[in-house]
């Protein structure tokens, strides 16, 4: 049976349009200007159980809003929206038994108390029997060890530590289903390595449905089979991660400090990378901040060593950068057609 | 029901989790008893009775006074407030958990811990330190309920003010003027026998003196009939119905800003 079925939801919100200063302030208090943002905009899903989502999309493009709407904290303005046969906004306290959550920017964790009392806490509100309970927290014990944390206040752990206590907490009632808000967000590479582990290893052994929002695009590879995009409130790419692999893993992107910018250096560049690397070179150059210019390349195509040698034999570049594609990145190239 | 005396229990824990601030509580309390007792004192030079009250009754009523105001100044409108202005309300919300009743049982929680630093050592003192006549009645039985219902009210006020973050950036206006009403008007500052004829007859119809002077009269004239508690009691219990109700109604308004703004 599907776990989530979504059929055709939206979202707007209704935003007073704003006026500067001090008398626009005041007329907003009289204002009836209204403006309409559409956060969703008629998103059709289904969800089984057992998968893990990455749901994926730049700043803004619906994702959060997507998440409180089936977790029953915004009631959508049109569209069907089931999670386990029910509407989440009409059962709030029903559904949310069966679910888990984790904000990755704020916690569930009582900020004063010892780790352990925030848990036992979550155990009479959630009605887990004291030998579930023990097993459960003796398995996250087996898998990250946190049994050292347990007699520390919530505000002295690390964010790393925290956010391993907070994702123990959401999996503590066996939910159907848990949401991953952004869970890796501000964390180094050892302890993302250890979160990521410890949600397959919670979605093999229990089955789990795990919805995951994130910015960063290691997660997605690491945990996801199954890949959903949305961007202004549409869904641009549902499907296998492996298509959309190639595109996260191919690309690099060049960020460079070019003395002496100006438009006509741009222009420049544009020209002389087609002219040495030829027409499918699969190379884009973007202007972001004020003196960065991105060079996005598809290393299927062409070997970022070259790109950046000749770059740096024929401008005089101050400042150099090797990163990883961005979503925006992503997101563009989806647009582009990249995916067809 | 056990969820929500965990979190209780859990706001208990958090009180007693700062042991020094635990300490200077007993110690403030102690230096403002003694400030009472000589403000009092003098207030009565010479005097017997005043407006009714004889000085060991008034000085009963400050003392205990104070220390209920200590037992129902929750900061639970301020704590609301920050949870619904920075969002952290969703967490709440994800949570198979009535919001009203999770405060409530928070705010017990976090306010029992004053019973321990305040109002025992209040009570000790008043007997033992001020040698106050132990007056023997019905009253001292009725006390608690009374309280308790004291408490109820107060919350849902405070709950509703809380509530009105979801409408305003910030409630520090409205909660201080919140405060000064209730602190003169209820009679937490001064016996509202204190007051003109005229203003306590108009005192008696409204919520206030059900937080402070009720519960306060049943300590300071316990020996009258039990019939007079009950009377005292029912109309507490009816501003609590009251109160709830409104801020009830004032949630489901509230939490529909929520879902339309987004958070």
């Amino acid at each position: 049976m599907t776990l989530i079925h979504i059929q055709g939801l939206s979202k707007h919100f209704k935003i007073l349009n704003r006026h500067e200063g001090l008398k626009g302030a005041v007329r907003d208090l009289f204002s009836g200007d209204y403006r309409t943002v559409q956060a969703v905009d008629g998103i059709s899903l289904d969800i089984e159980p057992g998968e893990i989502v990455g749901y994926i999309g730049p700043n803004g493009a619906g994702k959060s809003t997507t998440i409180k709407m089936m977790t029953g904290i915004l009631k959508p303005s049109a569209g069907v929206l089931q999670v386990n046969g029910l509407v989440p906004y009409d059962n709030r306290i029903r559904q949310a038994m069966i679910m888990g959550v984790v904000f990755g920017q704020r916690t569930q964790l009582w900020w004063d108390l010892p780790v352990i009392e925030s848990f036992k806490i979550l155990k009479e509100i959630y009605k887990v029997d004291q030998k579930m309970f023990d097993e459960h927290l003796g398995m996250f014990h087996e898998l990250v060890g946190l049994k050292a944390l347990y007699s520390q206040q919530a505000r002295t752990l690390s964010l790393g530590q925290r956010m391993l206590c907070d994702i123990t907490a959401s999996f503590l009632h066996n939910p159907q289903v848990v949401f991953l808000d952004e869970p890796t967000i501000g964390l180094d590479v050892s302890i993302k390595a250890k979160i990521r582990s410890l949600i397959l290893e919670l979605n093999r052994t229990r089955n789990t449905t795990i919805i995951l929002t994130t910015h960063d695009l290691g997660d997605v590879e690491a945990l996801c089979r199954r890949i959903i995009i949305i961007d202004k409130g549409k869904i641009l790419y549902d499907g296998d991660i492996k298509k959309v692999n190639a595109l996260f893993g191919a690309y690099r992107t060049l960020k460079l400090q070019i003395k002496d910018y100006s438009e006509a250096t741009l222009a420049a560049l544009q020209d002389r990378l087609t002219g040495t690397f030829g027409a499918g070179h699969g190379i884009t150059i973007a202007q972001t901040e004020d003196c960065w210019t991105d060079v996005t390349i598809d290393q299927a195509r062409t070997p970022l060593a070259d790109v950046l040698a000749f770059i740096m034999t024929n401008f005089t570049v101050e400042d150099v950068r090797i990163v990883e594609i961005s979503m925006e990145n992503v997101v563009r190239k989806i647009y582009d057609g990249a995916l067809k | 029901m056990r969820g929500y005396f965990a979190f209780l229990r859990g706001a208990m824990l958090v009180g007693v989790v700062y042991r020094l601030g635990f300490l200077f509580t007993i110690l403030g309390n102690i230096v403002y008893m003694i400030i009472a007792y000589f403000l009092w004192r003098s207030i009565y030079a010479g005097k017997e009775i005043l407006n009714g009250l004889t000085f060991d009754q008034a000085l009963l009523y400050i003392a205990l006074g104070s220390t209920i105001f200590i037992l129902l100044k929750t900061y639970t409108d301020w704590g609301m407030a920050e949870e619904i202005r920075s969002g952290t309300i969703s967490v709440y919300l994800t949570k198979p958990i009535d919001y009203q009743l999770y405060n409530l049982f928070s705010t017990i929680g976090f306010a029992s811990t004053s019973i321990l630093t305040v109002t025992l050592p209040t009570i000790f003192m008043l007997f033992f330190v001020f040698r106050i006549p132990f007056v023997l009645g019905a009253g001292y039985l009725f006390f608690p309920v009374s309280l308790l219902l004291a408490f109820i009210i107060n919350f849902n006020m405070d709950y509703a003010i809380g509530l009105s973050a979801f409408y305003t950036e910030s409630i520090w206006g409205i909660s201080t003027t919140k405060e000064i009403i209730v602190s003169v008007l209820s009679g937490a500052l001064l016996p509202l026998q204190f007051f003109p004829a005229a203003v306590q007859q108009v005192l008696m119809v409204l919520p206030f003196q059900a937080m402070f002077f009720t519960p306060l009269m049943m300590v300071t004239k316990p020996d009258q009939n039990a019939g007079v508690f009950l009377q005292m009691l029912a109309v507490q219990a009816l501003w609590a119905a009251v109160t709830y109700v409104a801020s009830r109604l004032l949630y489901n308004q509230a939490i529909k800003v929520l879902r339309v703004a987004g958070g």
